[in-house]
């Protein structure tokens, strides 16, 4: 069962990913939240840093980071933060995004479409699963919420075609059509 | 002991024991040569043989005096199933029309991966042995002059991550090609000395690569050592080794410590040689959103015919692809790719992410490094030290070896006496 409230967060973001999608960015969008609140936003940033760790995950957390430093938390009291924490990404992170939220120690995450290729929740590796040799704690994951709205903001980013791929070595299918 | 002993290639699969492979049973029956030709036909259509691509169909034995013996694979054999009970209809017509007597023998589950593998499984049952068909330099060996170049940028990581008391991971992002260090890092997961400003920010962080010099810096080499006196012999604070470690960190007083939880040095080094692409390139980021055709046409002259070598044809500037989207092929022969990109012959200009680039680390990475680097498109990765608990280049997992994953390194281990770390005189 899906409740109302993660609806009303996977569409805040939906809505980080259609600022992505805006900016030529692959679009991937998420929000964090705590205590039934936003507290973070972050989307895709790949292109506009040429780096491509900036996965929108990536960039809520920092954000996160940064305000709580700005707060004098100390870091168990970040820790403690974080395993209050939700995220809401319209795809499944991938194996970096997901080894950093079990890093990090999120309570839970919830997440669109899932991601065949480099899934960290499931797809590829499971690194959201308890995993007591290397004293990983996981964290709780459901897939699969408003996954058509994720494809399809996918699907229209891949058919204008990726501006910031290196040449093909093949003909583009949708070559013609830009 | 030369020194390209002391370079392992980590390779993309667990490696079996040469004499203890993994097999699986399979039915084989001998047949009549000359109904050879038939019989596997007949085969492929009715029982082909899946998941055991790598293994022929058919066995040739000369016997004493000449006299050839073949024997054919008619289908897997499953556990406890010694009789022809499970055997699919199609097939037991197949053995009564052609008065077949089949038997139990094994086979080599999985593809062989060097010579050594495939000569051994032959000793069962023959099967076939595909060397990769792209090399990315180092993977069948190093010639001494390269061997040198890698121990000298792993000896400045070392010293690197012990140049501080602290022992942390540290990272070196280099371009072989040029021999030039493109950008450094240490771990900053205890210390990160923030900077909101961020031009202060880009200044850091270009402080700490290397764009000009072509070799190492002697004087920070200088610096390095002096300070190793101040060496405490925990690995506690490296990044990758206890991702966990920071949730213990007691809060500092001291405004200038904070802690990341994932500021790992791979991390850092990416953000480092983005920041240093950026700058050296400014121009294709203000042209980028106004002219998408300039921006594509740039890129694509601009990358040299070496930096193109793994690169995969369908690349995204971010991983998350598009769960339905089935249309790139996962299987592409790279050396194909290769030949292609052979054809853009302009020297390079700006790489695309860190193609073409090694990176040099300590420890070898955790999941999320060792996935970053795939995201930047690093080339080759070197590390000293496994990772026992959280390594994903070998350790725990092996990224090298996913096959969805849209490009590839390749994983070398320096092996470096355990007390490198300890003493920094070279």
């Amino acid at each position: 069962m899906t409740s109302p409230n993660t609806l009303i967060f996977m569409e805040l973001a939906i809505q980080q990913a259609k600022l992505a999608l805006d900016a030529l960015e692959v679009p991937v969008g998420c929000v964090i939240v705590e205590d039934g609140k936003v507290i973070a936003s972050g989307r895709n940033r790949t292109t506009e840093t040429r780096n491509a760790t900036r996965h929108a995950e990536m960039e809520a957390i920092d954000v996160l980071l940064e305000q709580w430093q700005k707060n004098g938390l100390s870091m168990t009291e970040v820790a403690k933060k974080f395993s209050n924490c939700s995220l809401y990404v319209t795809c499944e992170p991938c194996i970096m995004c997901a080894s950093a939220l079990a890093t990090l120690g999120i309570k839970d995450v919830f997440y669109g479409c899932s991601n065949d290729k480099f899934g960290g929740c499931g797809s590829i590796l499971s690194l959201h699963l308890k995993d007591t040799a290397s004293l990983n704690k996981g964290f709780k994951c459901a897939g699969g919420i408003m996954a058509t709205e994720a494809i399809i903001l996918l699907r229209t980013f891949y058919d204008q075609g990726n501006p910031n791929a290196p040449k093909p070595h093949r003909p583009l299918a949708h070559q013609a059509t830009t | 002991m030369t020194n390209n002993n002391l370079i392992l290639h980590i390779p993309d699969e667990p490696p079996h024991d040469l004499h203890h492979q993994p097999t699986v049973s399979v039915f084989a029956s001998s047949i009549d040569p000359k109904h050879a030709n038939q019989i596997v036909r007949r085969l492929n259509q009715i029982a082909p043989l899946e998941d055991l691509r790598h293994v022929k169909r058919i066995q040739k034995k000369v016997l004493e005096g000449g006299q050839i013996q073949l024997s054919v694979i008619l289908c897997l054999a499953y556990e406890g199933d010694n009789q022809l009970d499970h055997v699919p209809p199609l097939l037991q017509e197949l053995i009564s029309s052609y008065q077949l007597s089949p038997f139990i023998t094994k086979v080599c589950k999985y593809a062989a991966t060097s010579k050594e593998e495939w000569q051994e499984q032959c000793k069962f049952w023959p099967t076939s042995y595909h060397p990769r068909t792209y090399n990315i330099d180092g993977i069948t060996g190093f010639s001494e002059e390269d061997s040198q170049s890698v121990l000298k940028f792993m000896q400045s990581a070392v010293e690197l991550a012990t140049s501080d008391g602290l022992v942390v991971n540290a990272a070196v992002i280099v371009d072989p090609s040029a021999k030039q260090i493109i950008s450094t890092a240490r771990d900053e997961v205890f210390s990160w000395n923030t900077c909101k400003d961020e031009s202060c920010y880009r200044k850091s962080d270009l402080s700490s690569s290397h764009p000009i010099s072509n070799s190492l810096d002697p004087q920070k080499l200088l610096h390095l050592r002096s300070s190793c006196n101040h060496l405490k012999q925990s690995y506690a604070r490296v990044g990758c080794l206890y991702p966990w470690q920071w949730a213990e960190q007691q809060s500092h007083s001291e405004s200038s410590y904070y802690c990341h939880p994932l500021r790992h040095a791979a991390i850092v080094s990416i953000e480092s040689s983005a920041a240093r692409d950026r700058h050296l390139f400014p121009n294709d980021e203000s042209s980028k959103e106004k002219n998408l055709e300039s921006d594509h046409e740039s890129l694509s002259t601009s990358s040299s015919s070496k930096r193109q070598k793994t690169v995969c044809a369908t690349v995204e500037g971010d991983d998350k692809l598009n769960a339905q989207s089935q249309t790139s092929n996962q299987i592409e022969d790279n050396d194909k790719l290769n030949t292609h990109s052979q054809t853009s012959n302009l020297l390079s200009a700006r790489p695309y992410l860190c193609t073409g680039y090694d990176i040099y680390l300590v420890w070898e990475p955790c999941t999320m490094c060792a996935m970053a680097l795939v995201h930047q498109r690093i080339r080759r990765i070197f590390y000293a030290f496994p990772n026992p608990k959280t390594g994903a280049l070998g350790s725990v997992y092996r990224l090298q070896g996913e096959k969805s994953l849209n490009h590839h390194y390749a994983v070398f281990r320096v092996l470096l006496p355990e007390e490198a770390l300890h003493k920094c005189d070279t």
